[in-house]
């Protein structure tokens, strides 16, 4: 037990008593193709690596930047990056600093934790990269404006990014790349969980964005496919679960979108005259806004999905309505305020649904008026315009036979839910005044 | 020094004024009856005494200004009002601690002052369960909390019964040879005759007379005039009553209540003789000019 | 002979106002009502969010602060109306104002008991769910249950000096009663709805719109219990973001002196008026 210790210890000794450009001449040492395995120890940055090797980090090796610039420099194609702990790169937004910076194709990083840099892994005009089981995290104590991005693609194809975890970064950032996939990624308290652009034929899924500010931006990319997404607790000013910009051919398919600011924001996509949206099988739910599109959705098919419980299931911006003519087709979701009946008990409700809620109608007209959400008189206003059929508001939408029962994915990845001790302590601590106070002044004669 | 002393006092309820320009003084020791028709403002002029009405005037007890120190005279006054409310959520027991320690007394003396009115055996009765003659001794009881110079009664009779009553006009005597001050306010001549030293006659919020209870008698029943005995009895008794008043040459006729017999002066008590002996049961009485 | 302080009277009456209101039928109606409303919201609210861990705060916030608006100043209102106003039809406000005590007291007293006794009704609702969103794993903290507790509290207490004030001005109960309840109408739906209205025909701007919903103080408790959930107002639209803008965080603090004051003011024309009433 005690000589293990102490093996221990001597291991690390010997490790930190390394010269610190050992692993710089140990880069230097092989040929390209060669295998380097790096046992503990802790590396100054930076650690440029200009051959095509594979670098094995055993018992979690450091190379640390020690603040200044980038920690890493990937400049060789074919490198593998595996197992190591790279931290401290210095903090210069101009300058991109970075974790791991990556100017070469074919470079694979996997399973290394990325802690207190600005950027994390940079792909510059990489082709066909894997970013694998990383862990990266930036620095919290900075404001998400002043932090950087921490996966960042530009100009850098066929990228494969597979299970990683960000924590505290600015965005995720995918531009003017084609054909990503981005799947298995847990993207937390950022600013962007992704913000995608110029990025065309790529695929998005079972990634989960949660406590941005935005889940995920899409934007100006045509044929991508985003399906079985998780995007939650997305808020703070404008926030959405996923904003659609100028998008052309997406498949949105069983993405499950819970309170966010906004669950879906469509705006002005399908851009191309001919090109198609279709949102099948989502869940969109507790949102204050389920669906918000500005102006209209045209080409657009709503099918399968379950609105459950937004505060405002959809909000077309300026008012109106969606139309068949333009293309717009909601068919068979379910809404959670639907009143209708399925006398033929197939599944699907009997009267057709129709978005017409009052209050919605008016803050759809004057946003202002969304002051008086959460008002006991608006449900007032909403219970008199159900009784009163004269001042109910033409419908926005009309889905004619929407399903009964939502219709939940499985397989997509929860998020575990535990009991809050503190909060339990709050309630019973409550309970516990509430009930003494009466039970003390009910039993206690009065003398 | 007077125990109670009132100058001036104008009272009104918006436009009608209850009580105008009254004064007068009252000595320790003394026993003084309000007298005079409903409305004449005898239940306001207690409320002012207490303090719990706003008024023109000064009232002073025991030289404590009653609106400027309000909580020190009241400490001084023991109050029986009218009809006594009590609260419903209390038992008698919990009603007397309540109140003595709102005067800042033991919760020990409510139950002493219990005792002194023999309630003690309901100390866990709830109020409303009490007859009505021992709510009136539970409101003295509460009275006579802390042992104030001056006791005020507003018609503290005017819902028991006979036997209550005199019950109840027992033990303020007994009050008043203990050296309390009384001032309390009846619309019934015995009262008056037994109780009071002094009568201070209200009409229409005037002190139209501080006189004695002699000379109220006087002025209520003057020698000349004939009186009017009215009697209560179960109503099933009444026309054998009057038969049996009429055969012994009395004037009677029937009124809603009971029956009301013309009588002279010297002989008021005598249809009560006859219809008691004859196995009539008078349940009350009252005189009238 | 004894003297009796200020603050024994006081806390004599307040018990003694505790002691009835626990034996009030209508109290014990609320309290029963309050809980179980508030649990069963917050079950509904979490039962949705099962399937993937997720708990959402969109209809359930909504239906939780519509319920503490609908429900709290209806509490403190109607009990506040019945203090004094009940006493005064029963004789038994008389007959403590011929006791050494002053009018202040007597309304200080009640004023406490009663807000000890709403304190305790709604702690026993809001521990109750409080206990259950823990179980479940909500993901609401500590910090903003609390606050909404306080705020709650506030309500309660506004809603209790406002029904002071109807019963110590009015003379008989069925009228303060009446006059409380219409209170209560005019604060929770007809205020906003009259508001929304003016605003519909005469186009005011987003910043006039704010500012008079703030004359409605449910509207100010609303405001501060989303900004306190939700950490922002993006929910209450432009006039929320204008809102956020101007004052940021310090809407709390704000809020809650708007709301004191709301009790204050009630308060001090209650004393007024019960001084000059007296008894009658």
């Amino acid at each position: 037990m005690g000589t293990g210790v102490l093996a221990v210890l001597l291991t690390t000794l010997v490790a930190q008593a390394q010269p610190t450009s050992l692993l710089s001449e140990r880069l230097a040492a092989v040929a390209p193709g060669d295998t380097i395995r790096v046992v503990g120890g802790i590396y100054p940055g930076p650690l440029r690596i200009t051959k095509p090797v594979v670098l094995l980090g055993e018992q979690a090796p450091v190379i640390d930047g020690r603040g200044q610039g980038t920690v890493v420099i990937i400049e060789a194609p074919d490198v593998v990056l595996q197992g190591f702990v790279i931290r401290n790169s210095g903090r210069s937004l101009d300058r991109e600093n970075a974790g791991i910076a990556v100017h070469a194709d074919r470079v694979t990083i996997a399973d290394n934790r990325i802690e207190n840099v600005l950027f994390g892994i940079y792909l510059r005009q990489a082709d066909s990269c894997r970013i694998l089981r990383n862990t990266i995290e930036g620095d919290p104590t900075l404001d998400t404006p002043r932090r950087g991005d921490l996966i960042r693609l530009w100009y850098s194809n066929n990228a494969l990014i597979q299970d990683n975890t960000t924590r505290y970064g600015r965005d995720v950032v995918i531009w003017f790349a084609r054909g990503i996939v981005l799947r298995g990624n847990t993207i937390q308290f950022g600013r962007y969980g992704l913000h995608f652009m110029y990025s065309d034929s790529s695929r998005i899924e079972r990634n989960r964005m949660l406590h941005n500010s935005v889940g995920a931006y899409l934007m100006y990319s045509t044929r991508l496919t985003f399906r079985r997404n998780l995007l939650a607790y997305n808020r703070h000013a404008s926030a959405i679960g996923v904003g659609l910009k100028d998008m052309d051919e997406v498949t949105f398919e069983e993405n499950v979108l819970v309170d966010n600011q906004i669950g879906i924001f469509i705006d002005n996509s399908p851009r191309a005259i001919d090109a198609q949206i279709r949102y099948l099988g989502n869940v969109v739910a507790y949102n204050d806004i389920g669906v918000q599109a500005l102006q209209d959705a045209p080409r657009s098919i709503f099918r399968d999905n379950s609105l459950l419980e937004n505060y405002e299931q959809v909000d077309l911006v300026g008012g109106g309505r969606f139309s068949e003519a333009n293309g717009t087709f909601w068919e068979r979701n379910y809404w959670s305020d639907y009143r209708g009946y399925d006398a033929d008990r197939d599944g699907y409700g009997d009267v057709p649904y129709r978005a017409v809620a009052l209050f919605d109608a008016l803050t759809d007209r004057t946003p202002a008026f969304r002051l008086f959400a959460f008002s006991p008189a608006v449900q007032a206003l909403e219970l008199a315009a159900r009784a009163f059929p004269v001042i109910r508001p033409e419908p926005k939408l009309i889905d004619v036979a929407p399903r009964m029962q939502p219709l939940l994915p499985e397989g997509i990845p929860a998020v575990p839910r535990r009991p809050r001790p503190v909060l339990a302590l709050g309630g019973l601590a409550l309970l516990l005044i509430g009930g003494l106070t009466i039970g003390s002044a009910r039993l206690r004669r009065l003398r | 020094m007077a125990l109670l002393t009132i100058e001036h006092l104008t009272k009104r309820f918006g436009t009608t004024t209850v009580l105008v320009d009254f004064s007068c003084t009252i000595e320790p020791g003394e026993s003084v009856a309000l007298w005079g028709p409903n409305g004449a403002g005898k239940t306001t002029l207690l409320r002012c005494v207490l303090g719990v009405l706003p008024f023109e005037g000064i009232i002073q007890i025991k030289g404590i200004d009653v609106q400027r120190q309000g909580k020190q005279a009241r400490r001084l006054v023991g109050f029986v009002p009218q009809e006594v409310a009590f609260y419903p959520t209390l038992t008698v027991g919990e009603t007397a601690a309540f109140f003595a320690r709102l005067r800042g007394l033991d919760p020990e003396e409510g139950r002493r002052r219990l005792v002194q009115v023999a309630l003690q055996d309901r100390l866990d009765q709830p109020v409303g369960t009490l007859s009505g003659g021992q709510r009136q001794r539970l409101a003295l009881a509460l009275a006579l909390l802390g042992d104030p110079p001056l006791l005020l009664l507003d018609e503290p009779t005017s819902s028991l019964d006979i036997r209550s009553r005199a019950e109840f006009m027992d033990a303020l005597q007994k009050l008043l040879a203990a050296g309390k001050t009384l001032l309390f306010s009846t619309h019934r001549f015995e009262e008056v005759e037994h109780l009071a030293r002094r009568v201070l006659l209200l009409e229409n919020g005037h002190l139209e007379a501080d006189t004695t209870p002699a000379a109220l008698a006087r002025r209520l029943f003057p020698e000349t005039s004939q009186y009017r005995l009215r009697l209560h009895l179960p109503e099933r008794q009444r026309p054998e009553a009057v038969k049996t008043l009429q055969t012994h040459g009395f004037e009677v006729w029937m009124n809603g209540h009971g029956l009301e017999v013309r009588v002279s002066l010297n002989e008021k008590a005598r249809p009560l003789t006859l219809l008691s002996r004859a196995g009539f049961e008078i349940i009350d009485f009252e005189l009238h000019a | 002979m004894t003297t009796t302080t200020v603050r024994a009277t006081v806390s004599l009456l307040a018990r003694k106002e505790l002691h009835d209101a626990l034996r009030n039928r209508w109290f014990v109606l609320y309290t029963v009502v309050f809980a179980v409303l508030a649990l069963a919201l917050s079950w509904i609210g979490l039962a949705g969010g099962q399937l993937y861990g997720l708990a959402g705060f969109g209809r359930t916030t909504a239906s939780l602060i519509n319920l503490i608006m609908l429900i709290v100043p209806l509490m403190g209102l109607t009990l506040g109306a019945l203090s004094l106003a009940l006493e005064r039809e029963q004789g038994t406000l008389l007959y403590i104002l011929a006791q050494p005590v002053v009018p202040g007291e007597v309304l200080l007293g009640k004023l406490l008991g009663l807000a000890i006794a709403l304190t305790a009704a709604l702690s026993i609702g809001f521990g109750l769910s409080g206990l259950l969103l823990a179980w479940r794993g909500s993901p609401i903290g500590l910090g903003a249950y609390l606050g909404l507790f306080g705020l709650t509290i506030l309500l309660a207490l506004l809603s209790l000096s406002l029904g002071i004030l109807f019963s110590s001005a009015l003379p008989r109960t069925a009228t303060a009663l009446g006059s409380a309840l219409f209170a209560w109408l005019l604060l929770v739906f007809l205020g906003d709805l009259g508001l929304l209205g003016s605003a519909l025909a005469l186009r005011i701007s987003v910043e006039q719109l704010f500012t008079f919903s703030l004359l409605n103080p449910l509207q100010v408790f609303k405001v501060a219990a989303i900004l306190l959930l939700r950490s922002d107002l993006q929910v209450l639209g432009p006039a929320g973001q204008y809102a956020m803008h101007l004052y940021g965080w310090r809407l709390l603090p704000l809020s809650t002196s708007v709301l004191l004051l709301w009790t204050l003011i009630p308060l001090i024309l209650a004393y007024l008026f019960f001084r000059r009433r007296g008894a009658l």
